[in-house]
């Protein structure tokens, strides 16, 4: 289970909370979403439970299966099953595709105390995932994510995903730049990547995501803050009412 | 009014030993070599080691950086092995199928060398031979082959030459194999060694030239190597340089080329060894529709100092050159590049672009870059440019995201920085392995 107590976050060296008493329990099997307006704090969250620099918990807690998840560096938390899909996946000139998602497959088994994979059967692995996910050879051949659509990128990260087999999946706005087919394409990977034994966190700005991911619960971010809760209707209720309907911060 | 200025115990060593050896040196008994090796020791005097004083060594104060001078070595006769070769430099190239010429300890190795049945393709004469009795080929083109003006660090190399490599290739010759140039010091004792080589490429001739250096078993060799090479006609060259010194040593070192009409060379020097590595490559077009591609790369950490200094002349019009020198410098280690595009009254339609870029892995590291235009035509296409950074944060994080540790992300994103240079290399043998000793080198096997 995912636990956040009392999350208070700001950016380091600024006085701003961005998050502010944040309260969020996501059990193993379930998907819950977050959605929010722009500037709610919900890419911050994605990155505090990933353990990106340059960010200050002031306060509170992030656990998972009961470990301290704040006194671990980004790559201890990927091997413990933590998994960042990325808003917006960073280009990296010169590091192959395919390099990369040996090198990092490897680096998880390893630290999970797994065998590492030889050439032939990550070669095996990649070619069944990539074909699933509409990743073509060429792409995996070129500079990891440069050149790549927006699409692409997606498709990339849920690629990584499901080759890593991480037990906690937290989505940023996956949904953003993504023409229909290519939603279809994301939703159905994600999608089979649920299971009993892992959670997931969809942050999404959309409600349009969440009819192909269908998430158990559904909170809204507002100002740093989970102003409400509820089940997947809740979805729909805000696409239609907007989210200036929510919490204390009607006015925007 | 003059003004006297002290020499330096170095300066002062070079110019002993010059007196002591010059009639003992390689073609001492000839008529060519005496008055070259004078003349270049005349201008020595002169000119006195570089120091910051000099704007092409500024950043290199090579007057203040060299204390003593060793003794100059020509034979040690410590014999060295095939496996010495390797060890030495450091790089595994066992599968590399290469015409191979050594010079060891500043002489021509025979028992190490392999370029049997080559003679339809290329002549091959020890430096040694060549200056006692100079065919007219050689002693028209030697020493001439755009030298710079008043350089200290060429007129040494002249008046001390021991041994190197002299090769003509043959009209129209495509060779099969890389020519591998090894120059290497088996020797235990501190030395100087000073080789110089000179390669005539014929018209329409196709080849690849590799020179690797490296002196482990004495840390602190002092090694002044020259190449001079010219390119006929359509020639075709890939000219690569790996420098793997003793991390004591100092590594002078200059390439002169002429470029043909119509002919193509890449020069490529990776450089990771010595304490103060100088590599200078002045390169300039002799005829119109000559093509050049002068890039490099290198990695220093703790106290080295790798400084590349080009010059490239566009003397005459029509011709394309590119540059791209890429630095990793980690520690308190220094690293500078100076490049220079020159294009002459008249070299209209030029097309030349110089580019460096240095990587920061330490708050300690320094890296000093000046890039130079100087245009005297109108019609012409020039850029340049420098950057200096260090490893981008959102990168790391998103590597480390995924399961890295922070040396392996960093290594990741090293390798690519400098692999951008290294993919200019186009024999692949080569490529592999300067690849594979980048990655090496930030596993920490960085000698």
């Amino acid at each position: 289970m995912l636990e956040i107590k009392n999350l208070h976050v700001r950016v380091e060296d600024e006085d701003t909370e961005i998050l502010r008493g944040i309260d969020l329990a996501v059990p193993k099997g379930e998907v819950h979403a977050i959605m929010g307006p722009n500037g709610s704090g919900k890419s911050t969250l994605s990155y505090v439970i990933a353990g990106k620099d340059g960010y200050e918990v002031t306060d509170g807690s992030i656990t998972w299966d009961g470990e301290d998840l704040l006194a671990l560096s980004p790559d201890e938390r990927a091997a413990r099953g933590v998994f960042l899909a990325f808003q917006y996946p960073v280009e990296i000139p010169g590091v192959a595709t395919l390099t990369f998602l040996r090198t990092a497959v490897n680096a998880v088994r390893k630290a999970r105390g797994e065998k590492e994979l030889n050439t032939a059967d990550f070669m095996r692995l990649v070619r069944e995932k990539a074909e699933a996910l509409g990743v073509k050879q060429d792409m995996l051949k070129r500079g990891l994510n440069v050149g790549f659509s927006g699409g692409e990128k997606k498709r990339n990260e849920i690629l990584q995903m499901a080759l890593l087999e991480p037990t906690l999946c937290v989505l940023d706005e996956t949904d953003s730049g993504l023409d229909i087919d290519a939603l279809r394409i994301v939703s159905e990977g994600v999608n089979t990547l649920r299971g009993p034994e892992r959670a997931m966190l969809v942050i999404t700005h959309y409600q349009r995501l969440l009819n192909y991911i269908v998430p158990d619960r559904v909170h809204v971010l507002q100002e740093g803050r989970i102003v409400r809760s509820g089940g997947k209707e809740l979805a729909e209720e805000l696409e239609r009412t907007g989210y200036a309907e929510f919490g204390e911060g009607k006015a925007a | 009014m003059t003004v006297q200025i002290v020499k330096t115990p170095a300066e002062e060593a070079l110019e002993s030993a010059f007196a002591a050896m010059r009639d003992g040196l390689s073609g001492a008994a000839g008529d060519f070599a005496p008055a070259l090796r004078d003349a270049a020791m005349a201008t020595f005097r002169e000119l006195g080691l570089p120091g910051r004083r000099v704007e092409e060594w500024k950043y290199t104060d090579l007057r203040g950086l060299l204390r003593d001078v060793p003794e100059p070595i020509r034979a040690s006769g410590d014999t060295l092995s095939e496996t010495d070769l390797y060890d030495v430099l450091g790089i595994d190239l066992d599968e590399f199928l290469a015409y191979r010429i050594v010079i060891a300890d500043g002489a021509f190795a025979p028992e190490l060398s392999h370029f049997e049945g080559t003679d339809a393709l290329f002549q091959v004469l020890p430096l040694s031979e060549a200056l006692a009795n100079p065919p007219d080929w050689f002693r028209e083109g030697f020493g001439k082959v755009n030298p710079p003006e008043r350089d200290a660090s060429l007129a040494l190399n002249t008046a001390f030459m021991t041994d190197g490599v002299v090769i003509r290739i043959a009209d129209g010759a495509k060779l099969d194999r890389p020519l591998h140039l090894v120059f290497i010091t088996g020797s235990t004792r501190r030395g100087m060694v000073t080789n110089r080589n000179f390669i005539s490429v014929g018209e329409g001739a196709a080849a690849t030239i590799l020179e690797t250096y490296g002196a482990r078993r004495t840390p602190d060799m002092l090694r002044n190597a020259v190449t001079e090479i010219t390119l006929g006609h359509g020639a075709e060259v890939e000219h690569l340089k790996y420098q793997n010194e003793g991390r004591m040593g100092l590594h002078l070192s200059s390439w002169m080329a002429a470029i043909g009409p119509g002919a193509r060379y890449r020069a490529f020097q990776f450089s990771i060894g010595a304490g103060l590595a100088r590599n200078q490559i002045f390169t300039r077009f002799t005829g119109e529709g000559g093509e050049a591609d002068v890039s490099g790369a290198f990695m220093v950490w703790d106290e080295q100092h790798a400084d590349t200094t080009v010059v490239i002349d566009h003397a005459v019009p029509h011709c394309k050159s590119r540059a791209l020198f890429k630095g990793v410098i980690d520690d308190k280690a220094r690293g500078v590049v100076q490049g220079k595009i020159a294009v002459h009254p008249g070299a209209q339609k030029t097309d030349a672009n110089l580019m460096a870029h240095g990587l920061m892995l330490s708050e300690r590291a320094e890296f000093d870059a000046k890039p130079e235009l100087e245009i005297y035509a109108d019609d012409v296409v020039c850029g340049h440019g420098a950057t200096t950074g260090e490893l981008d944060e959102d990168m790391l994080f998103y590597l480390r995201a995924r399961g890295l540790d922070v040396n392996q992300a960093q290594a990741l994103l090293t390798v690519a920085f400098v692999g951008e240079a290294l993919e200019k290399v186009e024999c692949a043998p080569v490529r592999e392995a300067f690849v594979a000793r980048a990655a090496a080198w930030l596993g920490s096997d960085k000698s």
